[in-house]
């Protein structure tokens, strides 16, 4: 019954949240209108669409917290339309706080455990902002501050659902898979009807020719498949760029600045990892625009900028990848400040051009502000924005214009292959494993291990499990010295066990995949290659052929390794 | 439960629409600094030249994506002898090609002169490691001769000359099939 609530909840959740989302851009948006002085009607009536189908799911999951909330903010919505000028500044940044509440609220659900109590404190104060403009003495109480208020401050509604990494997919698509599937079904029939028959010694002359054909389609229904699949991973990069639309008018606020967003080209569609994974990178940059880039009102108005500076974020394809831009009109990259602070770090840069110098700020340890502000210096640099993006495939690059306002631009590929991966090292090397392949990790004890006819076992759970040395195995510089790995690898490909033994472990990390060029098909133990932090490009095992190695890999008959072996006494 | 998805249009998310100025600038910027088309018409082409030892060899700049220095280069486990592993080149891993190896001649430990060539072919790319880059030649079809019979550098399909200096002329691919040519019968187990 429990568990029927929680799946419940997750439903709730996976529908509600996007949508409260949703509502806070929606209510960032009215506010322009406003300055503007557009047509907010439309708006309003989407907002109020919302928030009642919130306020309906939560009714229905009992949620009465989250209902009263919504409730609030619909009856707000509705009188925020015929509100004195004074009277709706101060309901308007009411309802995208309660917004934000109602995000929080949903997200405590999850967790099961709704906070009734600020949701009460919520109502209480929508009620009595409501009546300000009612009574007589129309003094609008003054805008809450952050943290101030009643309410726990949710961090803000950046601080996004992430949801439960779903995706939507049509049914005409499902339709379209389950095709694909059909039809490599159908082939590997075939394929096992030839194989009966070859088993049987009945070859035909023509089984060649099938055998050539069906491998042919089945590598074609595959392949289509795995495109068709990689379709469903997209989304458009605009659900990632909405997010700043908040995160900037905050962050304006916060330093008494006006920043408009502009967003372009987001429709692009872009792999949900991707998309998950770019979110912090371009926080930063952001950040560091508004940091370094915007200049005060005063000083805009001097250099005959218009007041409100603007932040642009685009994507766009080019050549099958995604280029996204991060622009903004600001004061530009100071060289004069970025070649001294290069200096003062030992780097020459009398001999570097101009891009050199301006890439420069993607070194560790770099930056150049002069005081560590809450914006800037929070010990993050770019090089570790640089390192996020590489660790995707991508590369990032800046272009600044004195006076005129930099460019950081991000270079991506459209869908990135995944995979969680355990990483070990031996000797000086370091290399990769896909986790679905490890059954174990343990520390490897001579007690522990056996060698019967230069077949090195090592007992794992009662079972006794071929062992090799991973630097042997895999030909790294540095003796090999099996029986004094400090841990073992436990690994399970197909029916076969197999373990590696290695220097250290560092734990299962998701890592992108990336093929690894023709040239290097004949190292049929590496399967790819993925970047770690810092750049650094380690080779992912091939688990099943890792395997397959370990159950023919001998001990060396003698040899220097035979000798260190001996010095162990383990018989 | 049901919400209305048709309501996240473009039109009512929280930014404005008056991107045009900026989006204009950001494109000037990154047209400023865009590679230029090769322009070079007809007959004339022009190498990037590289030595290897004290062969000058060049190649077509159509080829050369870009030179960079140094790299880290992970060694990958078996394999071929002229691939000294994979290099991260902002994100994208390459194969660092020991071009020494490829042509016959012994290898050598990198120096501070050493560069990276990165080329591209049909698709693939890859970083040839050579002892320096010397310079960028323009060449017309009559100034390039047949290679002599056995000439030093395997993969030449060509010979330049530049006053006393000669320079051999190939391709990437070239020098990527001379290695495999090389290597071939000592690859099976």
């Amino acid at each position: 019954m429990e568990e029927l609530f929680a799946s419940l909840v997750r439903d709730f959740a996976d529908e509600t949240a996007p949508l409260a989302q949703e509502v806070g851009g929606l209510l960032l948006k009215l506010e322009e209108v406003w300055a503007t002085g557009g047509d907010p009607k439309p708006l309003l009536r989407a907002i109020r669409g919302g928030l009642h189908t919130i306020k309906g799911n939560s009714a229905m999951m009992g949620l009465s917290p989250i209902e009263g909330v919504a409730h609030a903010l619909e009856d707000l919505c509705s009188q925020v339309e015929t509100s004195s000028d004074s009277a709706r500044a101060m309901r308007a940044q009411m309802l995208i706080e309660g917004c934000d509440l109602l995000g929080a609220l949903i997200r405590a659900a999850l967790a099961g455990k709704v906070d009734a109590a600020s949701a009460e404190a919520f109502v209480q104060r929508a009620r009595e902002a409501m009546d300000v403009g009612r009574s007589p003495r129309e003094t609008p109480a003054p805008i809450p501050v952050r943290g101030e208020t009643a309410v726990s401050a949710p961090a803000s509604a950046v601080d996004a659902y992430e949801g439960r990494g779903m995706a939507r997919i049509a049914d005409r698509d499902v339709d379209e898979l389950l095709e694909l599937a059909g039809e490599t079904i159908v082939g590997q029939t075939e394929l096992a009807r030839v194989h009966g028959r070859l088993a049987r010694g009945q070859f035909e002359a023509s089984d060649i020719a099938l055998m050539d054909q069906l491998l042919t389609e089945l590598g074609r229904t595959s392949r289509e498949m795995r495109h068709k699949l990689l379709r469903v991973r997209l989304a458009p990069i605009a659900t990632l760029f909405r997010r700043f639309g908040r995160f900037l008018r905050d962050l304006a606020r916060e330093r008494g600045q006006a920043i408009d967003l502009c967003i372009e080209g987001g429709e692009t569609a872009v792999d949900r990892a991707i998309i998950s994974r770019l979110y912090e990178p371009l926080v930063h940059i952001v950040r560091n625009a508004v940091a370094h880039g915007i200049e005060s009102a005063d000083e805009r108005a001097a250099k005959g900028k218009p007041a409100k500076a603007q932040i642009l974020l685009s994507a766009r394809l080019r050549e099958g990848r995604v280029q996204v831009c991060v622009a903004d009109d600001g004061r530009g990259l100071d060289m004069r400040a970025i070649a001294a602070k290069a200096n003062a770090q030992g780097t020459d840069t009398s001999k570097l051009s101009e891009r050199d110098i301006q890439r420069l700020i993607f070194q560790a340890g770099f930056s150049t502000a002069p005081s560590v502000s809450n914006l800037a210096g929070r010990g993050v640099g770019l090089d570790v924005v640089a390192s996020v993006v590489q660790g995707l495939g991508g590369s990032i690059d800046v272009r600044g214009a004195s006076g005129r306002g930099t460019v950081f631009v991000l270079d991506l590929p459209v869908t990135v292959s995944l995979q969680k991966a355990l990483i070990f090292g031996v000797d000086s090397e370091t290399f990769a494993v896909p986790a679905g392949f490890v059954l174990d990790t343990m520390a490897s004890r001579e007690k522990n291990m056996q060698a019967i006819n230069r077949v090195l076992l090592v007992s794992w759970r009662g079972d006794f499990v071929r062992a090799v040395d991973a630097g042997r195995l895999l030909g790294c510089q540095g003796l090999a010295r099996a029986w004094a790995r400090p841990y073992a690898i436990v690994l399970q490909a197909g029916n076969k066990r197999g373990a590696l033994l290695v220097d250290w472990l560092s734990g299962v990390q998701e890592i992108v995949v990336k093929p690894l060029d023709e040239t290097l098909a004949t190292c049929r133990m590496v399967a790819g290659a993925t970047v770690l932090a810092q750049g650094r490009v380690i080779p992912i095992l091939d688990s099943v052929e890792v395997v397959r190695r370990t159950n023919v890999a001998l001990l060396p008959e003698s040899s220097q390794e035979a000798k260190v072996e001996a010095s162990y006494d383990v018989f | 439960m049901s919400s209305d998805s048709s309501r996240s249009s473009d039109a009512t998310n929280g930014h404005t629409e008056t991107a045009e100025p900026l989006l204009a600038f950001a494109d000037a910027l990154l047209a400023s600094s865009q590679r230029e088309p090769d322009r070079t018409a007809g007959k004339v082409q022009q190498y990037v030249t590289f030595f290897l030892r004290d062969d000058e060899i060049g190649i077509p700049i159509l080829q050369c994506c870009e030179i960079v220095r140094a790299l880290a280069i992970t060694r990958v486990p078996e394999a071929p002898d002229h691939v000294r592993g994979v290099l991260n080149l902002r994100g994208r891993v390459l194969p660092a090609v020991d071009t020494r190896r490829c042509l016959g001649y012994e290898t050598a430990p990198p120096t501070s002169r050493s560069r990276l060539l990165v080329v591209e072919v049909a698709g693939r790319s890859f970083a040839l490691m050579v002892d320096r880059v010397a310079r960028i030649l323009k060449l017309s079809a009559a100034d390039i001769t047949a290679p002599p019979e056995g000439a030093r550098v395997r993969a030449a399909i060509g010979v330049a000359r530049d006053g006393a200096a000669t320079i051999y002329l190939t391709d990437a691919e070239r020098i990527l099939l001379q290695a495999s040519a090389a290597e071939a019968p000592t690859q099976k187990e």
